[in-house]
């Protein structure tokens, strides 16, 4: 987050009822949780977001006092006193309420674990505005979840949901998700300009990213005549080994045989590791050769929850594709390096 | 630092003049010039007569009439500065190359073998001129800059020896620009000062040296006077950037030439990153137009690029902007490109293939990645044939002045 104004830095903490509301914003991405507190008197206060997060994160265990006074905001726990100096209130942007209307219940868990796995696909690049966003598209299943960065495509469906609109959401504030508003019940919803996500804990609002995303399912292929099929922890141990030498952009190469797949990397002036992973091989060719960017191949095979993994590949040039055995819910598309 | 004197810095004497001599023994002992309207190096013999490298021919045929001027054979300077840098190599591993005629070598781990560093400097020496046929002057000493002093005190054709214990007394009594850094305008400020030694710096208050000389500067000499200097040998010098520049004369700019110079500094740049290995994010060009004002213009790219035709293409872009932006300028007098933000890239990352509008310039999508093939056989063909042997149709290979791009690139110091 780098809010352009001051007001920003800081999180907006309302005291009504039974409970304290948070609000914090960059004007793309905010955040509302709710907690229940001991009420002694109702207000709202601007608290610097860092410094009150560190300071209540090193009191000692036990309650935790707020009080705003004349200009600035005590934080007191047992034994400690923080005096914060606030920031205006009513600087802080006016954001209305949340929107629940027309929006859909989910199971939270299946939601925050496919964000986390489709989200390893998006770009980190901002100067790819479209390539920044998980695509929200509903189709006759449910919805699926597609974000790549051009290098690899991740697509994860969700069934049964019903979703109204489709929208491009940014893979940033939904990396938040988790540790925000995740809980076992949530609901969400997209519109025109944003996407909601809440739960009883509070809400996540995001403002769509503009823009057409790439037609994706162009990019799926039917079948690939390569197949093999290999234990998904054997495969990781054997990637974090290679990675040992692969460092910094090395390939790691996959040959793809009969009774398995050797793994081998090789750097100039540093030396090499290959290994033989067993599995079962299909294909037309006797083996099949491809190489691909550590980072990538190993991010693609974490995100996918089954035991055994399948990777289809046609030739070194192709995009592979990879998945769980029996599971066609997520698939990640990754493309080789030419070496 | 070193206790002992281990450091060597070994210097070609009038290297370029003392080739033409080698190659066409009539030359031998008489005064000549490798050049023409400009000296690029003359002979000791001509160095008598008071000629230089630098002088206008004019000025040096004044000094000295019966200069002889020789052309340059610029592939045989190569090819014997590398066999230098061979027989270097042979006492040491430590060896960093800083230009196409001189070289640092750190000897402390081969004393075992080849004895002590003097006897090493003699041994280099001795094999110089007799496998190659040159003179060398060879500095021994504890740090590099000494050594760099002592080599140049040296010459013609000699070794000098700095023991650890006189490093000052042999320091002190020298002028003062035969510190590295020392230019003619530097030279003349000190001078102004009453500043002409080595020994006179270093009792200059290095306050009063950074008022005369810019802070950076004034306290770097000032620490060189005093024979402070931790530099170590680096022969794995990792490039922060790869660039080249063009020099035009002063000419009407127009799209063509513009087009053609990017092309031919495209090919240079990309081939050497190639050749490392690497790639870069970010494309600086520089434009100076006639008044001697320049000015640059960058852009950071999605993906690293290494490929000639992509370099030129965002090149051409960016001075086209640059022009766009200065219609009142009509000459333009040089071109540089330089790319930065490198990357390891031993291999290419290929693209799904999704339109994003800018297939042109990202590395890995098809068209990408039929440039990158294209470059690897260019580069095949040219690291078994030369590079003359093949390359772009769009880049006239020899245009740019008879001086050979692999001359170029010893002289094009990446930074």
């Amino acid at each position: 987050m780098r809010p352009a104004q001051a007001i920003l830095q800081g999180v907006l903490c309302e005291v009504h009822g039974e409970s304290l509301r948070v609000t914090g914003t960059d004007l793309e991405m905010t955040v509302r949780t709710t907690t229940r507190v001991e009420v002694l008197e109702e207000g709202s206060v601007v608290v610097p977001a860092r410094l009150a997060t560190e300071a209540i994160r090193k009191m000692p265990v036990g309650a935790v006092t707020l009080t705003s006074t004349d200009a600035e905001v005590e934080i007191m726990g047992a034994g400690p006193r923080f005096s914060l100096r606030e920031l205006p209130v009513d600087e802080f942007p006016q954001l209305g309420e949340v929107d629940f209307e027309g929006a859909i219940d989910v199971d939270g868990d299946e939601l925050v674990a496919a964000i986390t796995q489709v989200t390893v696909g998006a770009s980190m690049d901002s100067a790819r505005p479209i390539l920044t966003g998980v695509l929200f598209e509903k189709d006759e299943e449910g919805v699926r979840l597609v974000a790549t960065d051009s290098y690899r495509l991740a697509v994860r469906k969700l069934e049964g949901l019903a979703l109204k609109e489709s929208g491009l959401v940014p893979a940033r504030g939904l990396r938040e998700m988790g540790r925000t508003v995740g809980a076992a019940k949530m609901q969400f919803s997209i519109r025109q300009r944003e996407a909601v996500f809440g739960s009883e804990g509070g809400s996540l609002t995001l403002r769509l990213i503009e823009g057409t995303f790439p037609n994706y399912r162009q990019l799926l292929p039917e079948s690939y005549p390569n197949r093999i099929v290999v234990a998904k922890t054997g495969l990781l141990d054997a990637l974090g080994r290679a990675s040992l030498v692969a460092e910094d952009h090395i390939p790691v190469r996959l040959r793809l045989m009969e009774g398995g797949v050797e793994v081998t990397v090789t750097r100039q002036d540093v030396g090499g590791e290959t290994e033989h992973l067993p599995g079962e091989y299909q294909g037309e060719a006797e083996d099949v050769m491809i190489a691909f960017n550590p980072r990538y191949l190993t991010e693609g095979v974490s995100a996918i929850s089954a035991d055994e993994i399948q990777i289809e590949v046609s030739d070194g040039l192709k995009p592979s594709v990879i998945k769980g055995v029996d599971d066609d819910r997520f698939t990640y598309l990754l493309m080789p390096v030419r070496i | 630092m070193a206790v002992e004197a281990t450091i060597l810095h070994a210097d070609l004497d009038a290297f370029y003049a003392s080739v033409e001599q080698l190659l066409d023994p009539s030359l031998r002992g008489k005064p000549i010039a490798v050049g023409g309207g400009v000296v690029l190096a003359a002979s000791y013999e001509a160095k008598a007569y008071g000629v230089h490298g630098g002088m206008g021919g004019h000025r040096a045929r004044e000094l000295c009439p019966q200069l002889q001027f020789v052309g340059g054979h610029f592939v045989e300077y190569q090819r014997l500065g590398d066999q230098v840098i061979d027989i270097m190599r042979d006492f040491t591993p430590l060896v960093e190359r800083i230009s196409i005629d001189e070289a640092f070598l750190d000897v402390a781990g081969s004393t075992h073998l080849f004895g002590s560093p003097p006897e090493m400097a003699t041994e280099i020496r001795r094999r110089v001129r007799d496998e190659a046929g040159l003179p060398v002057s060879v500095g021994v000493a504890r740090t590099k800059h000494l050594a760099k002093i002592a080599s140049q005190v040296a010459k013609p054709d000699g070794l000098i020896v700095v023991d650890p214990q006189d490093e000052l007394e042999f320091l002190h009594p020298l002028p003062v620009e035969l510190i590295w850094g020392v230019g003619p305008v530097t030279k003349t400020r000190l001078a102004e000062k009453g500043v002409t030694t080595i020994g006179e710096l270093a009792v200059t208050p290095s306050r009063s040296l950074e008022h005369i000389l810019g802070r950076a500067v004034g306290g770097k000499l000032f620490s060189l006077a005093w024979n402070q200097d931790p530099r170590s040998i680096q022969t794995t010098h990792r490039a922060a950037s790869v660039g080249a520049q063009s020099a035009l004369g002063r000419r009407p700019i127009s799209t063509e030439l513009s087009l053609r110079t990017l092309r031919h500094l495209a090919d240079r740049v990309a081939t050497r990153l190639r050749a490392k290995e690497r790639a870069g994010k970010t494309v600086t060009v520089r434009v100076r137009f006639a008044k001697m004002q320049s000015v640059t213009r960058s852009i950071t790219l999605p993906a690293a690029i290494s490929a000639t035709s992509i370099l030129a293409e965002v090149a051409h872009s960016l001075v086209t902007s640059a022009l766009t932006d200065h219609p009142e300028e009509k000459f333009v007098t040089l071109l540089a490109i330089s790319v930065s933000q490198l990357v390891y890239e031993p291999a290419l990352q290929l693209e799904l293939p999704i339109e994003l509008g800018d297939e042109q310039r990202r590395p890995g999508t098809t068209a990408g990645a039929a440039r990158w093939a294209l470059d690897r056989s260019v580069d095949a063909v040219r690291d078994r044939f030369g590079r003359k042997a093949v390359g772009y149709a769009s880049v006239s290979l020899s245009e740019l002045g008879s001086i050979p791009d692999e001359f170029r690139e010893l002289a094009e110091k990446d930074g």
